[in-house]
């Protein structure tokens, strides 16, 4: 039918509408609260010892902004492919989709975004225009020269912020490569050479030179050299001793993974041939067992790269397995390569034997829960063992190898959240290892932020202004700071309080699986020491990320816009206001925001 | 192209090929198929339209008005319960004088807890101000959404399609689909004579004193009288590209029926197999379906029965106390005609129960054999001890 044959019938349509503008009536003047957007803290970004943008890093990546995700991640953290492999993400175990379903593999995302970033040619260093200058940016030159001690996580990262604040800034490594831990103490297959050398060239971009070979201690003139400050983080690679009888026989567990790690660069055929050789030899036999002492994350290295050597490693740990400071995955991929595990026994005494070590263990029980909340355990009297074992690797711990204790004491000292630092004519400032509770590779990269920023406001405003400049830099409730919140950024006018799952509308966020990257099977990685997943694929990444539920930050979803009964949200230059005229207060808006990012507030009223 | 559809599905291609942008519902049986199949279309981008998911009856039609006043094509589907809970929002969408289409799947209300085919939930509606237009199988029931969309949008009222429920709503037959540029030529794109505009804010359906109030019904009452002529434009229209008629009424044989049997939906099939047996026989028998209910189309009724010396109403409904819905108005349509047939009230097949020609058969000789119509609508087949224990 045509439009003026429909019109030619008179349909009767009286209704009632006013014929004014409804614009005359100011709703907003009922309104005695008023909603307002304010961008909060997600639970995630706090649990970060980087302090990482997280939901934003997702919100930009679930766009497919690689670029910018990795920019948003390099602000915080220079070493995005290296902490996607190695974190033990606590973020993931705060997330709050958790309570919905299950926690976005913030982890694995971390990974895909800075490899595709890379691989998109998003530049190599973080200083170039288009990866990530505008963002981050190189301060105006300070004339301050800084001396870091060690190249290793904490090293790295106290250079990369300061070179980004304006100092010159030399770090002095003892070993022929740099990278510390992340080098020599963590095994190719878990973060691959290539990988680290790519940050590390990246930082080397902002201007920082790595002296390699050339180790340091605090009995270097450093002040008549010139230099402001000396970042110490030199970890603690000197592995301490088991303390027992025989206690030389056993191998040092840090300086295996050194030694294997070299042979793995030479050429990567050295060790498989190693491995050949003791297959071809029909396996190990059952007395070639081998023992690693202790229950951290190297003693699951040093066991793992046994296993890739073709020994039969048993962990031997005086405490539970649950209570083993190792990564729970760390530890079950350990298991699944065919690590075997004895737990609840201590080594007494280690012995010569014609077929190998005698390792004489005692039978712990584990008894009430200490002040530092783990179990005691205690010997269970007259039973002792004896293992027979092919060599014994001890991991049971590490100290640094030049003492800094009464260094770090010195008068005046701050104690900070991750780090110490030492103010005088040169200041100290000791990071890592040395200073973290947690002794992790994020926890190290946070604490060399902390001292670069500590250093940064000591030069500018003096001794007295750091705890609370540094406090002002906190992610909600800390101990995390951000560079953002520092150098005045956009993430600056968030508010610090952080949003739980019960403060979000989840009504929006359907239920949707994690996605996980793909494992090797056990078997397989077990045989080789290339790395043992693959990561995630473009199309998994972009799943994954959109699961994502931005706490505590718009997105731009516009249900406020939607939901409005008054339309007095009003979209301008891609941001959102609300129309005080019109706006009479409802809430609807606030109550439809699935994130969290809005707020009602008494004060608003005031006009 | 004839293509075999359930006739839930006949329904949701309808509303698909009339590009449809807004959809809302909520699942009831045995509406479900319905808007499962839209959603599906909405989904795999078939069909370029929102389908807004809801929480309840009352909401899907509150949806439907609002994209509706947004000046967009909706539709929805209900059924029994479901169309209950909307009873309200029924009653602002033609106050509203808003071109919804629904369609609205004939199920028995509980208790006695029963999915099956029963007339009362559509014909409870009959004073909300929709149009009501009842399908006899699949292919009727895709026409009349078609229709009914052309029709709701002339006379800016809603319409109301009504299926029996398994019957027609889960019964596969062969359906001519037609094509999309068919349908285009049949059905323009819609074009509101007003709509909510937020450049120009104004106060729409506010509060109406008594000096207008009354105006706004007439209004209504006004509009619905135009409908037979405009429904009469549409099937030809409808019938010039598609080459099928329909009509407000359908008489079968009934010029010189001494007997007509009236009824609506899937039972007047049952019927025409019925009247084409019994006429076989030499009996002067015939069958007037119903098509259309509101507006209910007195002079199309009183023209096909006029005749007759009797008229047996089988009614799938019941009004508790006053017997047979579409008796009472067939009774009330025929009332001041001079020369009028008795009017015989039957209430049969509720709650699903079979109708089958022996039924209909039943119908017909009681009411060839009765001396008088009777006070009350007659209960048939049924169990009076287990009725009246």
């Amino acid at each position: 039918m045509t439009r003026t044959e429909m019109d030619s019938f008179r349909i009767p349509l009286f209704f009632s509408r006013s014929e004014t503008s409804t614009e005359a009536n100011r709703t907003g003047n009922w309104c005695f609260v008023r909603p307002s957007y304010r961008d909060r803290t997600a639970p995630c970004s706090e649990a970060c010892p980087c302090g990482t943008d997280i939901p934003r890093v997702e919100t930009l990546a679930a766009k497919g902004l690689h670029a910018e995700a990795w920019r948003t991640i390099l602000m915080e953290n220079p070493l995005p492919a290296t902490c996607g492999r190695v974190c033990f993400h606590p973020c993931e175990k705060a997330c709050n989709r958790g309570e919905l379903d299950e926690a976005i593999s913030v982890n694995a995302l971390e990974r895909f975004i800075a490899e595709a970033a890379q691989a998109g040619g998003a530049a190599t260093a973080p200083d170039r225009a288009g990866g990530g200058a505008e963002a981050i940016g190189r301060g105006k030159p300070t004339g301050k020269k800084v001396a870091v001690i060690g190249s290793g996580p904490a090293g790295l990262s106290a250079a990369c912020f300061l070179a980004r604040l304006g100092h010159d800034c030399e770090i002095f490594e003892s070993a022929d490569e740099a990278g510390g831990l992340l080098r020599w103490g963590i095994p190719e297959y878990r973060l691959p050479g290539p990988v680290l050398a790519r940050e590390v060239k990246a930082i080397e971009g902002l201007g920082v030179k790595i002296r390699c070979g050339e180790g340091r201690d605090l009995s270097y003139p450093f002040k008549d050299k010139g230099y402001a400050a000396v970042v110490v983080a030199c970890g603690q690679a000197r592995a301490l001793g088991l303390g027992v009888p025989g206690e030389e026989l056993a191998k040092d567990g840090l300086d295996f993974l050194r030694e294997t790690r070299r042979e793995t660069r030479a050429t990567g055929a050295a060790v498989a041939t190693r491995a050949a050789q003791a297959a071809s030899a029909g396996g190990a036999a059952p007395d070639a067992r081998v023992a690693v002492i202790g229950g951290g994350n190297s003693a699951i290295d040093v066991a793992r790269t046994l296993v890739r050597l073709g020994q039969k490693p048993l962990i031997v740990y005086r405490r539970r397995r649950e209570d083993m400071p190792a990564f729970t995955q760390e530890v079950e991929r350990a298991l699944a390569e065919g690590v075997e595990l004895l737990e609840l026994e201590a080594p007494l005494a280690l012995a010569r034997d014609a077929k190998g070590i005698r390792l004489s263990l005692q039978e712990m029980r584990s008894g009430e829960p200490g002040p530092d909340g783990r179990r005691r355990v205690e010997a269970v009297k007259g039973s002792t063992s004896d293992l027979l074992v092919s060599a014994v690797y001890a991991a049971i711990g590490a100290e640094a190898e030049a003492p800094y204790e009464a260094a770090m004491q010195a008068a005046g000292a701050l104690t900070l959240g991750r780090s110490r630092l030492v103010p005088g004519p040169l200041a100290l400032a000791f990071t890592g290892d040395l200073t973290t509770k947690d002794k992790s590779v994020s926890d190290a990269i946070a604490s060399g932020k902390e001292a670069a920023l500590a250093l940064d406001v000591l030069f500018r405003e003096g001794a007295d202004a750091v705890e609370a400049r540094l406090a002002a830099c906190r992610i909600g409730a800390g101990p995390s700071l951000s560079m953002e919140l520092y150098l005045g950024g956009e993430r600056s006018k968030r508010d610090g309080k952080v949003v739980h799952a019960a403060d979000l509308n989840t009504a929006y966020f359907p239920r949707a699986a994690r996605t996980v990257p793909h494992v090797a099977r056990p078997a397989v990685a077990a045989g080789s020491f290339a790395e043992a997943e693959p990561g995630f694929d473009a199309a998994e990444a972009l799943a994954e990320a959109g699961r994502c539920m931005s706490c505590a930050t718009c997105n731009d979803c516009d249900n406020c816009r939607t939901f409005c009964p008054e339309v007095a949200v009003k979209v301008q230059d891609g941001g959102r206001d609300i129309n005080a005229d019109y706006c009479k207060g409802c809430g609807v808006c606030v109550e439809e925001c699935p994130r969290g990012a809005m707020v009602m507030g008494a004060e608003e009223t005031k006009r | 192209m004839k293509k075999v559809l359930e006739g839930s599905q006949a329904v949701a291609h309808a509303v698909q090929l009339a590009r449809t942008k807004v959809i809302s519902a909520y699942p009831i049986t045995p509406q479900t198929h319905i808007v499962e199949e839209l959603a599906k279309f909405c989904a795999d981008g078939t069909l370029d339209g929102q389908f807004i998911c809801v929480e309840s009856e009352h909401s899907a039609m509150a949806s439907v008005i609002g994209a509706s006043s947004g000046g967009v094509r909706t539709f929805t589907a209900s059924s029994s319960h479901g169309l209950a809970l909307m009873h309200e929002m029924l009653h602002w969408a033609s106050g509203a004088r808003l071109p919804i289409v629904m369609a609205e799947v004939n199920r028995a209300l509980g208790p006695g807890w029963n999915l099956w085919m029963d007339q009362t939930d559509s014909l409870a509606q009959r004073d909300t101000g929709w149009i009501q237009l009842y399908c006899e199988d699949g292919q009727e029931a895709l026409d009349t959404t078609l229709e009914a969309f052309l029709l709701a949008e002339i006379v800016n009222l809603p319409v109301m399609v009504v299926l029996d429920a398994f019957f027609l709503s889960h019964t596969y037959e062969p359906v001519d689909l037609p094509e999309q540029e068919e349908v285009d030529r049949f059905l323009p794109p819609f074009s509101p004579k007003f709509r909510l505009d937020t450049e120009h804010p104004c106060g729409m359906h506010e509060m109406s004193q008594p000096p207008v109030y009354m105006e706004m019904r007439k209004s209504i009452q006004a509009a619905m009288e135009t409908v037979p002529e405009v429904l009469a434009k549409v099937d030809a229209d409808f019938a010039s590209i598609f080459g099928r008629h329909y009509g407000p009424v359908e008489a079968v044989d009934c010029d010189d029926a001494d007997v007509i049997l009236v009824m609506a939906g899937t039972t007047a099939s049952t019927c025409r197999e019925l009247v084409r047996e019994l006429r076989a026989k030499g009996e002067k028998v015939g069958l007037l379906k119903l098509r259309m209910f509101r507006p209910f189309p007195v002079a199309a009724i009183r023209e096909s029965l006029a005749k007759a010396k009797k008229v047996a109403v089988v009614d799938r409904n019941n009004s508790a106390g006053a017997g047979g819905i579409f008796a009472q108005e067939i009774r009330s349509a025929l009332c001041n005609c001079g020369k009028r047939p008795e009017v015989y009230s039957y209430v049969a097949g509720l709650g699903g129960r079979d109708i089958t020609t022996k039924t209909l058969e039943g119908i017909y000789r009681m009411t060839l054999e009765a001396a008088e119509p009777g006070l009350e609508s007659r209960w048939v087949e049924i169990d009076e001890e287990l009725a009246l224990s």
